[in-house]
């Protein structure tokens, strides 16, 4: 559960979306907010942990210990004050893992350079959207059904465990669609832990430890999780 | 009499294909966004210019038999039926002895066609005595050159350019606004010579040997206020050079006049002609796209094309954000999308419009998608809502697509915070980033992956990843390799810019 802790600024116009997509998954987030109304709104909607702090003070954020917590989310809806939250927090806690959102081309470059490790545009990835819409929209749909609805396909990531059957396999090599699920994808430890596309053209060689990202419908790809596990391949697949 | 011309009309009027034709010769002719339009425009004009050539060669050289039987009897051939097409499509004279004669069953009077025919004939008399249509009969004439006067009717063919050269159009157009203005200094200029020109008359006709007549007063009096001073007639009295030196002040008073008023019309109308000729030209394209309101996402929107963009106009309410967009080196026009007139100017009928509404507003967004709708359901709205409460509102305006920014930034936040080490794979799908684009290959588009299974297309030696075929709105995951494709099937794979181009090209797509 350690690694399932966020600390979320700002329950705006993207705090509550976020705060409820997390909650579904089971993370355990806590609130922060400046604004009474939207403080009173989170406690109106169940989250309990919520705390009305003044975030341009540093002992303030001090005493949250952001330290602990997995990520930290800076989401509020002034963008000005998200901007000098984000460089509080970066200049008090060196080590934690900052994101944060933008809401506007200039604001990206700012939180960027205030120490945000990743910001999401909102822009950019709304525009980016129109593209794929505009030209293939039937792909967009679909994919966008894999990754946000999750109905009944989806994509998941597995760690090779040792000893198991594809171990030393090559990338080439492998045909993962009699078990009803395709290999998107690698994160291969032994090159510094960089996501590699099954279609980059290059033959891997699959280690345990390594990630790997598949697609296919969600009960096939439990099924595959706990099938990677064995020594041989499963014949009855 | 009378039932002979009611079967025929009745006849006529039943007829689909009677119709259809009229239809599209009326299109054709007087359609500018028909995209056949430019090859009608073209044969005329190249008809047009080779019989000014012919009768110029024709001056110091002996013309061919050939070319005398093309200018004298094809090009007025030509002519002479793209004239009569042009009088038959103007209006429908079946559809007014119809209507005579479902008024006379209803009432339970006397069928009497001879009136609406009257009309009806009217209104084409009325059509034949415009200037464009005496041009266009004028033109069928051929210049007969033996006799020289009648060398005129070659101007009427050059004329009859006027029909098919915009910027002359738009110039007569630009003017036509100034009427007032324009005919207020001709009265005076008319004033000035007939003045000058008589005064001159009076006091040197016995004087000065090149004042002959009342004609050579007049001349005199126009060439000098024009400033033009050909100098073959000149005062001698200095009666007469005074009138010369009011005349001249005046000449020169006018042409400035006349020069002001010019300009201000065109400096007036100068926006209005320019955004005008860049919807003409997009209007000519089979597809294009109208992007409404020029803020953050419409720049990011322009910002993220992959390739430059040429069929598209930014609509803009704002004049300083249209100025904006022209800087940034962006076709942009002052217009309202919410109007109807102004998404009715562009060519709904033959070309597939696509029109993105991304201003801030939900109001204005909604507004544009009905304004769309009204005028062609064929249009493709894609809206831009501020949350999820307007979806359903969208919705009911008719939005293809709708886009939520929100929406969109907290999905890919809850991607990167429950699954990190994925979120670069999905971010680089879902951005579409050539090492991994999840693309469709429809079957249509590459007719020679048809009637062929999985397996013999050897997605995973083009280094593709086959994911699903998308057939009649369900998605098949994964399918058995001894799977077909069939016409209307959609594939999904995944796979770098490079490997999914290939494969669409070696199977016979057309970028």
């Amino acid at each position: 559960m350690l690694n399932k802790t966020i600390l979320l600024f700002g329950y705006g116009n993207h705090g509550r979306f976020i705060a409820k997509g997390l909650f579904d998954d089971g993370f355990i987030v806590k609130v922060v907010e400046s604004n009474e109304t939207f403080y009173h709104e989170a406690l109106e909607d169940g989250h309990q942990d919520t705390v009305m702090i003044d975030v341009t003070k540093d002992e303030a954020l001090q005493a949250l210990h952001p330290e602990t917590y997995t990520k930290l989310v800076c989401v509020m809806d002034d963008e000005h004050l998200n901007v000098f939250l984000t460089l509080s927090l970066r200049s008090l806690f060196k080590e934690s893992y900052i994101l944060s959102i933008s809401d506007s081309i200039h604001t990206t470059q700012k939180l960027q350079m205030a120490g945000a490790n990743k910001v999401i545009d909102l822009y950019e990835v709304s525009a980016n959207k129109i593209h794929n819409i505009l030209n293939r929209p039937i792909a967009t749909q679909l994919l966008e059904e894999f990754v946000v609805h999750k109905n009944s396909i989806g994509f998941k990531e597995m760690v090779v465990p040792e000893g198991s059957f594809l171990e030393s396999i090559m990338t080439d090599d492998i045909d993962f669609s009699p078990f009803g699920v395709l290999l998107v994808g690698m994160i291969d430890e032994e090159l510094g832990h960089s996501f590699i596309f099954i279609t980059a053209g290059v033959n891997h060689k699959i280690d345990f430890g390594d990630t790997i990202v598949c697609i296919g419908e969600n009960d096939k790809l439990d099924l595959f999780e706990i099938l990677i596990k064995n020594k041989e391949i499963p014949t009855d697949a | 009499m009378k039932q002979i011309f009611l079967s025929i009309a009745l006849t006529l009027h039943a007829s689909k294909s009677y119709k259809k034709t009229k239809d599209f010769i009326r299109d054709i002719l007087n359609n500018s966004n028909n995209p056949y339009k430019k090859y009608v425009d073209i044969t005329i004009i190249f008809l047009i210019v080779t019989s000014v050539v012919i009768l110029i060669y024709e001056v110091k050289n002996p013309v061919p038999e050939w070319l005398d039987i093309y200018d004298i009897y094809f090009v007025s051939f030509v002519f002479s039926i793209e004239y009569l097409l042009r009088l038959w499509v103007h209006n429908n004279l079946t559809d007014l002895v119809v209507k005579e004669h479902k008024e006379a069953t209803f009432l339970g009077r006397e069928f009497s066609p001879s009136s609406v025919l009257k009309e009806g004939f009217a209104e084409k008399v009325k059509y034949m005595l415009t200037p464009t249509a005496l041009i266009d009969l004028l033109a069928i004439f051929p210049a007969y050159r033996p006799l020289r006067v009648l060398r005129i009717f070659v101007l009427f063919r050059v004329l009859k350019l006027l029909r098919y050269t915009k910027s002359i159009n738009q110039f007569t157009e630009v003017l036509s606004n100034k009427k007032f203005e324009l005919l207020t200094l001709l009265f005076l200029l008319f004033f000035i010579v007939m003045t000058a020109g008589i005064a001159i008359y009076v006091l040197e006709e016995r004087l000065n040997p090149n004042i002959e007549s009342l004609f050579d007063a007049l001349y005199w009096a126009l060439v000098t206020i024009s400033t033009v001073g050909y100098g073959d007639i000149s005062p001698v009295t200095t009666e007469g050079r005074t009138i010369s030196v009011l005349v001249i002040i005046s000449g020169i008073a006018m042409i400035s006049f006349a020069t002001s008023v010019i300009v201000s019309a065109f400096s007036e109308k100068l926006s209005e002609l320019k955004e005008n000729r860049i919807i003409e030209q997009v209007n000519k394209s089979k597809s294009f796209l109208l992007v409404c309101g020029y803020g953050q996402m419409t720049k990011m929107f322009f910002r993220q094309s992959e390739t430059h963009m040429d069929n598209y106009i930014i609509l803009e309410n704002s004049l300083e954000r249209v100025e904006q967009a022209r800087k940034d080196g962006y076709e942009a026009i002052h217009e309202d999308a919410s109007r109807y007139h102004t998404l009715n100017k562009f060519n709904t009928e033959h070309s597939q419009i696509t029109i993105l509404c991304l201003t801030g507003s939900d109001v204005e967004n909604i507004y544009i998608t009905l304004n769309a709708k009204s005028i062609s359901s064929k249009i493709k709205v894609i809206a831009r809502a501020s949350n999820s409460s307007m979806i359903s509102k969208f919705e009911h305006a008719g939005a293809d697509h709708i886009l939520l920014p929100n929406m969109v930034a907290n999905t890919m936040i809850h991607t990167a915070i429950t699954q990190p080490t994925m979120y670069k794979a999905i971010h680089a799908i879902l951005t579409g980033k050539s090492i991994a684009r999840i693309d469709e290959i429809r079957a249509y588009e590459c007719e020679s992956i048809i009637g062929k299974s999985i397996r013999d297309l050897s997605f995973k030696r083009n280094k593709l990843l086959f994911i699903g075929i998308h057939r009649e709105g369900e998605f098949m995951f994964n399918p058995s390799l001894e799977e077909v494709v069939k016409p209307h099937d959609i594939l999904l794979v995944m796979g770098r810019q490079i490997s999914l181009n290939y494969f669409k090209r070696n199977h016979g797509w057309r970028d």
